[in-house]
């Protein structure tokens, strides 16, 4: 079965704003999706349509077996949802606000109390249950939020932009948190990020949203796989065994393109990696053999580039993209 | 889940937050009451020559409960759009909860709230002096029509805020509606009123309200008079609450 499908799925801000432009979407059950793009691009709507906060202007939709049109409140039950900005109230502490959220799920007072507290375990957050959310971290705040999400236990899961503004620990933890949810329960989980290790890391299929659009979408390695070449850096002993080297590389099986500058050689094929292992044995009989070999895959950021014209734009965690990339 | 009980569990969270910042709560019990102590000390002893009122104490008692109630009942429409600005409101509007258990849990407890300010007005009144002619059963009531009122009095707030989301709007919205306690017979009976405000009081539902409840404390039984003022609280409710259904899925359908 499916978890997530839409179909046309379009929301219009007045006439002008196009934020969800006609997207398809097919997410299998089991997987994390990565829903991909920069600010502005969609990505929160897409989100907030499938969560049944906001009506599509056009489109079908169906979460978890379930119309979101028809039949929302049924959708709700079966998935979590943690937005982009955390919504909390305050003044309640966060084992309150827990156990509060699960019997608005129809839980028991004593099944929401077990819950919370195997929650705020789970999330880190058993010793500062007690006290007023007021007084908690940004960080704490959104892995409260998180733990909101999942307290009725749903099947698939809505993350936006889930690590933004953590910092490099807590984000590991969060990315771990996904897996242990993902593989170890089988939830579904619709992530979206800015982060592009993120999404390599995580997803299983990605999709690229531009403009509303979706203009790609694949396993990560599938999509990096279509931008075709990867390329091996190798650095040699001498300029002549670099050159004798490159010689017999040019005739290698897969090269597209061999580039010599001193005493580095650098060479574009295809599939680098299964080729690695004969390019050392042909350079070694050749007597060149290499004294450094790196091997560069493409990554998501040249995919996103190549289907964008643009790099992944990304104000914090990256230096800056080049000016074109800029929309804002 | 059941929709009773999710009000229920809204309603006790908004009871809680006020127990947590008892501060907010104080004006709306000192300005009835500090209204009531003054209104009383400048008119009281010529309420008699002036206008026939021999007990003006019992007179101003329904006004200070009713300007209670509206204080406290201004209360649900500001907490709404913090909700609404935290992003809480929609948490909650992603359980299965029926959407309205949100909204009629905030103006349930500020119902409950205005009810026990009424307790205490009556309690602070009778200690100055007023008598109550119906006694614990026409306290009874009283506190019931309170009760009735406030509930639909916070769906002014309530339904100002899930329009707009703005505590300003929520807060000028009240202001607006706040007359509505004073184009009554608030100081004087409706008798001795110029006649342009005689006939805007007529029409002013709060009238019939506040006449009703005056009858309990200044006359004895009158079922006309509490008929009357019944109708009008379940004709301020049913306006209020429709704009509120309103609002709420303006709110949730976007
Ligand atoms: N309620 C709204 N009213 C008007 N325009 C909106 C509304 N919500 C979103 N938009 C616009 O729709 C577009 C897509 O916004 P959206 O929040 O879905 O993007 P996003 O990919 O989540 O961006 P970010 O990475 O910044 O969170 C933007 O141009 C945004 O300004
Ligand atoms: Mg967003």
């Amino acid at each position: 079965m499916l978890a997530i499908e839409a179909t046309g799925l379009t929301k219009h801000f007045g006439p002008t704003i196009r934020a969800v432009d006609g997207i398809d979407l097919r997410v299998e059950e089991g997987q994390i999706f990565g829903f991909l793009g920069q600010n502005g691009s969609g990505k929160t709507t897409t989100v907030r349509m499938l969560a049944t906060l906001t009506r599509p202007t056009a489109g079908t939709a169906r979460v978890a077996g379930v119309d979101v049109l028809a039949n929302p409140a049924e959708v709700r039950r079966r998935v979590g949802v943690a937005l982009q900005e955390v919504g909390l109230d305050e003044l309640q502490t966060g084992r309150e606000l827990l156990e509060l959220q699960g019997r608005l799920f129809g839980q028991s007072a004593r099944e929401a109390r077990e819950r919370a507290a195997h929650l705020l375990e789970v999330v880190g957050l058993a010793d500062v249950a007690d006290r007023p959310i007021r007084g908690y971290s940004g960080g704490t705040k959104r892995r409260l939020d998180l733990a909101c999400a999942l307290v009725h236990g749903p099947r698939v899961v809505f993350l936006d932009e889930p690590t933004t503004g953590l910092d490099p620990v807590s984000r590991d933890a969060v990315w771990r948190y996904i897996e242990e949810l993902n593989r170890g329960q089988g939830v579904t989980v619709f992530l979206t990020t800015q982060y592009l290790e993120e999404a390599d890391r995580l997803a299983d299929t990605v999709a690229i949203m531009d403009q509303g659009k979706i203009v790609a979408q694949g396993p990560p390695g599938e999509l990096k796989a279509s931008i075709g070449t990867d390329s091996i850096m190798l650095t040699f002993e001498a300029e002549e065994s670099a050159a004798r080297a490159a010689a017999v590389l040019g005739q290698f099986e897969g090269v597209q393109r061999v580039l010599t500058s001193g005493q580095e050689v650098a060479v574009y094929l295809h599939d680098g990696a299964s080729a690695v292992a004969a390019i050392v044995r042909l350079l070694d009989e050749a007597g060149a053999p290499a004294q450094t070999l790196v091997l560069k895959q493409p990554t998501l950021d040249d995919v996103f580039l190549q289907v964008t014209g643009h790099h992944l734009d990304v104000e914090d965690a990256r230096p800056a993209a080049p000016s074109s990339g800029r929309n804002a | 889940m059941n929709g009773i009980t999710a009000t229920w569990l809204l309603t006790v969270r908004a009871f809680r937050e006020s127990l947590k910042q008892p501060a907010n709560e104080l004006p709306n019990a000192f300005i009835p009451l500090f209204f009531y102590v003054v209104t009383v000390g400048a008119i009281g002893s010529v309420a008699q020559n002036a206008f026939g009122v021999a007990d003006y104490k019992g007179f101003q008692l329904p006004v200070a409960v009713l300007q209670g109630a509206a204080g406290v009942a201004n209360g649900a429409g500001l907490a709404m759009t913090l909700d609404i600005q935290s992003g809480y409101f929609e948490k909650l509007a992603l359980t299965s909860t029926p959407r309205l258990a949100i909204v009629l849990g905030r103006m349930l407890a500020d119902a409950i709230k205005a009810v026990i300010l009424a307790g205490a007005i009556i309690v602070l009144a009778l200690l100055y002096g007023s008598e109550f002619k119906t006694g614990i059963p026409g306290m009874a009531v009283l506190m019931a029509a309170t009760f009735g009122f406030a509930l639909a009095y916070s769906g002014i707030g309530v339904a100002i805020a899930l329009k707009t989301g703005s505590p300003q709007a929520a807060q000028a919205g009240f202001i607006v509606f706040f007359p509505l306690l004073f184009l009554a017979p608030t100081f004087a009976p409706i008798e001795v009123f110029a006649a342009w405000l005689e006939a805007v009081a007529r029409l002013n539902p709060v009238t019939y309200i506040l006449l009703g409840m005056r009858s309990l404390v200044t006359e004895g039984w009158d079922a006309a008079a509490l008929a009357k003022g019944g109708v009008a609280v379940l004709a301020i409710g049913a306006v209020t609450l429709t704009l509120t259904l309103l609002a709420l899925r303006s709110r949730v359908r976007q």
